[in-house]
């Protein structure tokens, strides 16, 4: 699992946090006023949500289709206005939108 | 016709919304301000279930499971349930939800 | 040239295309047919639904939420990309293709995101 610290590295990171396979928070990382444990709280929670709806899509759409490389799903992210959130593998880490890398964030979750 | 509902064991509270999501009506223990919440809730939730039965149907090639004619998300003590656009919670411990779902069907389609 | 085409012409790209929250049209380019393209907007539709519905309950919970309004989502597969950007969405093989220039064309094409889904 990657390291929160580590992830709080990656440019324009304002939180990082890990979460269980329900959604519940582990762990956070904060470095914004606005965000605390109960957003994050959710935030997991959704993320775990849309990963479950995204595997449902990759496994339906690689039978249907016959096209490879949808499944398994190993990483969910949320857009927002100024924030996005990169998620995977029961960890998650919150960028401003500004300067996001989202490779970078994978590359850090994948680790 | 939607206070009917209200009648029931257990049902705690009822609301009414237009396909739009706006708030029609809502009676029950809650103000109002929390009932227009339930209604906004249940417009959303309503059509996210819509958009993965589709998929359902979609994927598994069968037919029987769209539209979907309603939802029901039970916790641990309450319940929320909805019919087209009648969203009602209710105490898990006071209710028969089945009753509950009757009752919605026939005042969602009055 | 439009944001779709210019899309599907990036190398790795698979297809691009948009679909309206109503659900009754889609448009696309790229290499799907018109079956799999409408199977896309489907998807692709339903889940932005879910993450409207999800950011707008969060931002409850924060005052200054910075997800409200939301401007898009990406799922990350095996060797595909889905990134979506208000009602346009662009398939990639993330091995050929960056989703870093792809999400930044899609989000400076597009713009600020509307808080009414039509």
């Amino acid at each position: 699992m990657a390291n929160l610290d580590d992830l709080m590295k990656l440019n324009g990171a304002v939180a990082a946090f890990s979460y269980t396979d329900e959604g519940e928070l582990t762990e956070s990382r904060i470095e914004d006023d606005s965000l605390n444990n109960d957003v994050l709280d959710m935030l997991a929670h959704m993320c775990v949500a849309n990963t479950a709806i995204a595997t449902m899509q990759a496994r339906g759409w690689q039978k249907l289709t016959g096209m490879e490389g949808f499944y398994p799903v190993e990483g969910f992210a949320l857009m927002g206005l100024e924030w996005s959130a990169v998620t995977n593998n029961h960890v998650g880490v919150v960028l401003k939108n500004d300067g996001a890398d989202y490779e970078a964030a994978y590359q850090a979750l994948h680790s | 016709m939607l206070k009917k509902l209200l009648i029931l064991n257990g049902v705690m509270a009822v609301a009414q919304f237009r396909d739009d999501g706006a708030y029609v009506e809502g009676y029950g223990a809650m103000p109002e301000e929390e009932l227009v919440r339930l209604t906004h809730f249940a417009h959303d939730y309503k059509r996210m279930v819509q958009g993965n039965v589709d998929q359902l149907s979609m994927f598994a090639q069968v037919n029987g499971w769209t539209p979907p004619g309603g939802w029901i998300v039970r916790g641990p003590a309450m319940t929320v349930c909805s019919i087209s656009n009648v969203v009602a919670v209710v105490n898990n411990n006071e209710t028969s939800l089945t009753e509950v779902m009757k009752e919605m069907n026939e005042v969602a389609h009055y | 040239m439009s944001l779709i085409s210019e899309l599907a012409a990036t190398p790795g790209v698979l297809a691009a295309g948009e679909y309206s929250f109503r659900g009754d049209r889609f448009h696309f380019e790229g290499d799907m047919d018109d079956e799999l393209a409408r199977m896309a907007s489907i998807m692709c539709r339903a889940t932005s639904m879910g993450v409207h519905m999800q950011a707008d309950m969060m931002s409850q919970f924060a005052e200054k939420c910075g997800w409200v309004p939301v401007r898009g989502w990406m799922v990350k597969e095996k060797n595909y990309s889905v990134c979506v950007v208000a009602n346009y969405f662009c398939f990639l093989d993330h091995n050929n293709a960056s989703v870093n220039d792809v999400v930044n064309k899609m989000q400076a094409t597009l713009g600020e995101p509307g808080i009414d889904m039509v």
